[in-house]
C-alpha cells in the first residue's frame, strides 16, 4: 500500500495563500489507511488551517471537506464535480497519483498536494510505517528469501551485505537491521543458502522508460484486435 | 496573541451526526427486570453525579421506586455480566441511593382525568397500586377495593418492617390518592357483577396468593401452630404474638426467612428452620438466607416434617431425612428415607411451605393450577369480558417487582379493551446476547462490589430497624462506575467508509475488534466496553458510538460552553474538557471547578478518551485562548484513556506550535495522587496562559 505523511502544516498555509476558497480532498483508500488523509485528517486538517487563519487574521478564507472512496480514477472524479465549481483551488490528500487525477480531471483549476507520497510499504505498529516495496518493475524476492534487498538494505544493494554491516545492523545506523543479514537467514531458514553464492549483474535502470505503462488487457490501447470494453 | 474567532464552519456531514437513531441493544439488566427499566442508563447517570436525572429515569419506568429500592428480588443483577468478572454491580442498591437522595422530587401526582370509563381494582397488593398508577396516567377514574383494614396487600402484611419500613409505603399509597385514586379499605368484594352494576366498565382482580398451603401431616391444627402469612400480618399489624423461646420454621423461600427472622426479633431464643431442600437449593434468595443465618437461624435442611406432636399445645415436631427434592423431570416429588429421623422440640411452629390464591367462587373466574386464575398472557384478560386479572392470584407466589410489572401491562391492556384498540406487543429491540470472552475479562479493572452498609447482626435482632443503609455518595458513584455499559458500544456504522485499516484493531484496550473469515472487520458487541478509544482514532470515521447521545455529546457540550462564553463576553476565554465520570464530575472534585474562576469555561465529557483531536483545534478555532482536558487517570473504569488522552493533546501541540500557537496553550491533566495536586496544577495552569494573556494585549497596545 502507498505511504505518505502530511506535508507541514505552514507549507500547506504558503501553497493556500493566493485562494479564498479551498476545497480539501480525502482520500478513502490507502491514505485513510495510512493516516495521511482520510476523512478524519480531512477534517483534522479543515480545523487547523481554520486555526491558522484565525491566528494570522485577515480574510476569512472558506474551507470545504470531501472524502472520495479513492482519487485515482476518474469516475470517482466526476463526484466531485459540483464542489469543485464553487471553489478556487483543491487541496489534495490523495497520494501523487490523486493529486495529477485531479489535475488532469479538471484542467482549468489549480491542485496543491496535502501529502508528501513516500513509498509502497506496511504498518509494523499502529501509527508506524515501514517501506518495503520499491517498484522497481523487476522482482527478485525469489532468490532473496522474500526480503527485498532494493528497500531493506540502506545501500539497496543486489549482492550484500557490504562491509559496512555488523552484528547484524546497518553502518548508516545502529537501529537498522541489514537487510541482507536478514536475507542470509531467512535462506538459511529455507535451506537454501547456496542462493547467496549467485551473483546478480546490476540492474540498468536506464532500459526502464518512464512513464510506466502496464497493459492487461489483450491488445493495446487503441489497437482494434482482441476483445475491447464496450 | 489574541486569536479573531474564525466564522462558525459550514456544517460537515459527519458520522452519526445525521442519524441519530438509538442503536444501542438491550443489555442483559433491562432485558431481566419485569418492569423492563433502564438500568444501565440510570446507572450510568449516577456515576456520573447526575443523580436527579437518574431518579428520572427510575421513576419513568417505576411507578413506586422506593418499594423496589428495598424489597426488589433485582432479576436483574442476577444477569449482570459484571459478575464474570467479579460480582454484579449493587443495582437495588443504586436505585436505593437515587431514590432517597431525590425523595420527594420529581414525583408526579397530577393526573388528569379525560375518560368517563370507570375501572375497579380488586386488592390493594402491588399489582393493584401499579394498575391504579398507571390508569390514572392514562386518564381513568379508578377505584380500589381492599377487604383489609390497610392498603399494600403482601407489601403490608408479608413484608416484615425491617425490609420495608412502613414510612416508605405509606408515602407511596399517598401519592397514589394524590393522584386521585379512591381507596376503599375494609370493603370485600364478593360479587364482580356487583361492580359491573355499580357502573364499572373494567375490573382487575388482583386478590393476591395469601392463603397458606398445608402440610398435610398429623398435629397440624394444635395450638401453637400457626402459618407464616398469619403470623408475619399479625407482627406486621402491631401485634406481639408470643412465641416462646423455641420456634420451628418449616420451608425454605423467602416467606420461611421472613417469618424466622421475625421470630428472633420477637425475642426467641432459638429458631430452627426446616426444608426439604439442601442449603444450595433453597428456594429463598441467598442473601435472605445469609442474613437469617448470620441473624442466628439454624438451618435443617435435608428434613421433611413428619407429625407434629404435642397434646393441648404444640411441643415439636419429628423430621424425616428427604433423599431428593425433584424427580428426574425436575418436578416436585420429594422422597424420604423413613428410616433416618429426628425430633425438634419447639413451642411455636410456624408453616411457611407456599401459598396459594383463594378467589371467590362467586367472581366466576377460570382457574387452573394451584387455584390460580388463567389469563391471556398477553392482554391479562380472564374468561370474562371485561375482567383482568394479575399478580400472585395470576403467578402463584411471586415478586413485588413482577406485581408491579403486571399491573402496569393490565392498566394498558384495559386502555386498550376500553378504547377498542388492539393490544400492540411492545418491541424492545435487539437484545445483548452472550459472554465475556477470557481475553476480555483479562483486560477489565477489578473493582469489588461494594455492598451497602448493614446492621450489624446482634443489633437487628433487637427489633424492626431496616437491615440495609444507603450508600454515601462517594460509595454510590463508585459501584455505578462498575457497570460495564453493555451493549452501547462501538459498531463500525459506515461499513462503506470501513478501509480496513485495521487501526481498531490495534488501539483497543480490549483487543475487541476482529476481522471475520471474509477479512472485514467486526467488533463483537458483547464484547465492546465502550471507551471509545476505536471511534476517536478510526482515520475513515466509520466507526461510532450505539447511543446518539453519545456520538453528539462532545460537539454540543462544546458549543453551549462557548455560547455561555460569549453571552458572558469575559476574556481570556478558557476551554476545559473535564470527565463527568466518578468522583470528577461531582462534589469531591468538583471544588477544583469551583476554584476556576471567570473565563474558565467546563465542557462536559464522558470520559476524556472520548476527546477527538479536531474537538481540540475547534476549541482554538472559536476563540479559546487555552484549553485543557481532564481525565480522570488513576480513577477511570476503562483502560488506556489517559493514554490517548496524552496521545491527542501532543499532536494537537505539534500542530499548533506550526501555526504559531504557543504549544503551552494546550494542557492534559490526569489525575494521580489525588484531587489537592490536581487542583494546584491547574490553578498554575490557568494563572500562566492567563498572565500570558494579558501580557499580549500589552505588548500590543504599547505598539500601536
Amino acid at each position: 500500500m502507498i505511504i505518505a505523511e502530511q506535508k507541514p502544516l505552514d507549507e500547506m498555509a504558503r501553497m493556500l495563500a493566493p485562494y479564498s476558497r479551498v476545497l480539501i480532498v480525502g482520500c478513502g483508500t490507502c491514505m485513510t489507511v495510512c493516516g495521511a488523509g482520510g476523512e478524519r485528517e480531512v477534517s483534522y486538517l479543515h480545523h487547523a488551517l481554520r486555526v491558522a487563519r484565525a491566528r494570522a487574521g485577515g480574510e476569512p478564507r472558506i474551507f470545504l471537506e470531501h472524502t472520495l472512496k479513492r482519487q485515482c480514477d476518474l469516475e470517482f472524479l466526476d463526484l466531485l464535480k459540483d464542489r469543485v465549481a464553487e471553489v478556487d483551488a483543491v487541496l489534495s490528500l490523495g497520494c501523487g497519483v490523486g493529486v495529477q487525477a485531479i489535475a488532469e480531471h479538471f484542467p482549468d483549476l489549480p491542485v496543491l498536494p496535502g501529502v508528501n507520497t513516500s513509498f509502497v510499504g506496511m504498518a509494523d505498529e499502529w501509527g508506524v510505517w515501514d517501506e518495503r516495496c520499491a517498484a522497481c518493475g523487476d522482482c527478485r524476492l525469489a532468490d532473496t528469501g522474500g526480503i527485498c534487498p532494493i528497500t531493506r538494505c540502506t545501500k539497496g544493494m543486489l549482492n550484500g551485505p557490504c562491509a559496512g554491516t555488523k552484528n547484524g545492523k546497518c553502518e548508516a545506523s545502529p537501529e537498522m537491521d541489514c537487510g541482507w543479514v536478514l536475507i542470509y537467514r531467512r535462506l538459511e531458514t529455507l535451506n537454501q543458502l547456496e542462493k547467496m553464492r549467485r551473483y546478480y549483474p546490476p540492474r540498468n535502470f536506464r532500459t526502464i522508460p518512464r512513464p510506466r505503462r502496464i497493459t492487461s488487457r489483450a491488445g493495446g490501447p487503441g489497437e482494434t484486435d482482441g476483445p475491447q470494453p464496450a | 496573541m489574541r486569536f479573531t474567532p474564525a466564522s462558525p464552519a459550514p456544517p460537515v456531514p459527519r458520522a452519526g451526526t445525521g442519524q441519530l437513531a438509538d442503536r444501542s441493544l438491550v443489555p442483559p439488566c433491562q432485558a431481566a427486570c419485569p418492569l423492563y427499566q433502564d438500568i444501565r442508563e440510570y446507572v450510568d447517570l449516577v456515576a456520573q453525579g447526575r443523580i436527579l436525572e437518574a431518579l428520572r429515569v427510575i421513576r419513568s419506568g417505576n411507578p413506586f421506586p422506593s418499594i423496589c429500592a428495598y424489597v426488589c428480588s433485582h432479576p436483574c443483577e442476577d444477569q449482570c455480566r459484571r459478575a464474570q468478572v467479579d460480582n454484579a454491580v449493587a443495582i437495588r442498591a443504586l436505585k436505593r441511593f437515587a431514590v432517597e437522595f431525590g425523595g420527594d422530587r420529581l414525583v408526579q401526582t397530577e393526573a388528569e382525568t379525560i375518560h368517563s370509563e370507570r375501572v375497579a381494582i380488586v386488592g390493594s397488593g402491588p399489582a393493584g397500586m401499579a394498575c391504579a398508577y398507571y390508569l390514572r396516567k392514562l386518564g381513568y377514574p379508578v377505584t380500589i377495593f381492599e377487604a383489609h383494614p390497610e392498603v399494600g396487600g403482601m407489601l403490608r402484611g408479608g413484608v416484615p418492617q425491617y425490609r420495608l419500613p412502613r414510612a416508605v409505603l405509606d408515602a407511596e399509597v399517598e401519592r397514589l390518592t394524590r393522584m386521585g385514586v379512591e381507596i376503599r379499605t375494609n370493603t370485600r368484594v364478593v360479587s364482580l357483577d356487583l361492580l359491573f352494576q355499580l357502573g364499572y366498565r373494567a375490573i382487575f382482580v388482583t386478590v393476591g396468593a395469601q392463603q397458606s398451603r398445608r402440610l398435610g401431616v398429623p398435629g397440624e391444627d394444635l395450638p401453637g401452630v400457626v402459618d407464616a402469612i398469619t403470623f408475619l400480618r399479625e407482627v406486621n399489624l402491631g401485634l406481639k404474638p408470643s412465641l416462646g423461646d423455641r420456634v420451628v420454621v418449616i420451608g425454605g423461600g423467602n416467606v420461611a426467612m421472613d417469618a424466622a427472622r421475625t421470630a428472633l426479633r420477637l425475642g426467641s431464643r432459638e429458631v430452627h428452620v426446616v426444608c426439604l431442600e439442601k442449603r444450595e437449593e433453597m428456594p429463598g434468595s441467598a442473601e435472605d438466607v445469609e442474613a437469617a443465618v448470620e441473624e442466628g437461624v439454624a438451618l435443617n435442611c435435608g428434613w421433611g416434617p413428619g407429625a407434629i406432636s404435642g397434646d393441648s399445645h404444640v411441643t415439636g415436631v419429628q423430621c424425616i431425612r428427604c433423599v431428593s427434592v425433584f424427580d428426574a423431570d425436575g418436578r416436585f416429588s420429594p422422597t424420604y428415607d423413613e428410616s433416618t429421623t429426628t425430633h425438634l422440640s419447639c413451642d411455636t411452629l410456624i408453616t411457611a411451605i407456599g401459598q396459594v390464591p383463594q378467589v371467590p367462587e362467586d367472581f366466576r373466574l377460570r382457574t387452573g393450577r394451584g387455584s390460580t386464575i388463567q389469563v391471556d398472557p398477553v392482554t391479562l384478560a380472564t374468561n370474562r369480558p371485561g375482567v383482568f386479572a394479575g399478580g400472585d392470584a395470576v403467578s402463584g407466589p411471586a415478586t413485588a417487582v413482577r406485581a408491579l410489572a403486571q399491573g402496569r401491562l393490565a392498566a394498558h391492556r384495559i386502555d386498550d379493551y376500553l378504547q377498542h384498540r388492539y393490544p400492540k406487543p411492545r418491541d424492545p429491540g435487539p437484545r445483548l446476547e452472550g459472554d465475556l470472552e477470557p481475553r476480555t475479562v483479562e483486560v477489565i479493572r477489578r473493582t469489588g462490589r461494594m455492598e451497602p452498609p448493614v446492621l450489624a447482626p446482634e443489633a437487628r435482632r433487637k427489633g424492626f430497624e431496616p437491615v440495609e443503609a444507603v450508600y454515601d455518595w462517594e460509595a454510590a458513584v463508585s459501584e455505578a462506575r462498575r457497570c460495564l455499559r453493555c451493549g452501547m458500544g462501538a459498531e463500525i456504522l459506515f461499513q462503506d467508509k470501513c478501509a480496513a485499516c485495521l487501526t481498531c484493531l490495534r488501539v483497543c484496550p480490549y483487543h475487541v475488534p476482529r476481522l471475520d473469515e471474509a477479512g472485514n472487520v467486526r467488533i463483537p458487541p458483547e464484547q465492546c466496553q465502550a471507551c471509545g478509544v476505536c471511534v476517536g482514532e478510526c482515520p475513515a470515521r466509520a466507526i461510532a458510538l450505539r447511543k446518539p447521545h453519545d456520538r453528539r455529546q462532545v460537539d454540543e457540550e462544546l458549543e453551549h460552553a462557548l455560547n455561555a462564553a460569549a453571552e458572558a463576553k469575559v476574556r481570556p476565554l478558557i476551554l476545559g474538557f473535564c470527565c463527568q465520570y466518578g468522583l470528577f464530575g461531582t462534589h469531591s472534585l468538583a471544588g477544583v471547578w469551583r476554584r476556576a474562576r471567570a473565563g474558565v469555561w467546563i465542557v462536559p465529557v464522558l470520559c476524556a478518551a472520548k476527546v477527538e483531536a479536531e474537538h481540540l483545534l475547534k476549541a482554538f478555532e472559536l476563540g479559546g485562548e487555552a484549553v485543557f482536558v481532564a481525565g480522570c487517570g488513576e480513577q477511570c473504569a476503562r483502560e488506556n484513556t489517559d493514554l490517548w488522552l496524552r496521545q491527542r493533546v501532543e499532536r494537537v501541540r505539534k500542530t499548533l506550535a506550526q501555526v504559531g500557537v504557543e504549544p503551552g496553550r494546550l494542557q492534559a491533566f490526569v489525575l494521580a495522587g489525588g484531587a489537592e495536586n490536581l487542583a494546584v496544577e491547574l490553578d498554575r495552569f490557568v494563572e500562566r496562559v492567563g498572565g500570558l494573556y494579558l501580557a499580549e494585549v500589552m505588548r500590543r497596545e504599547a505598539g500601536r
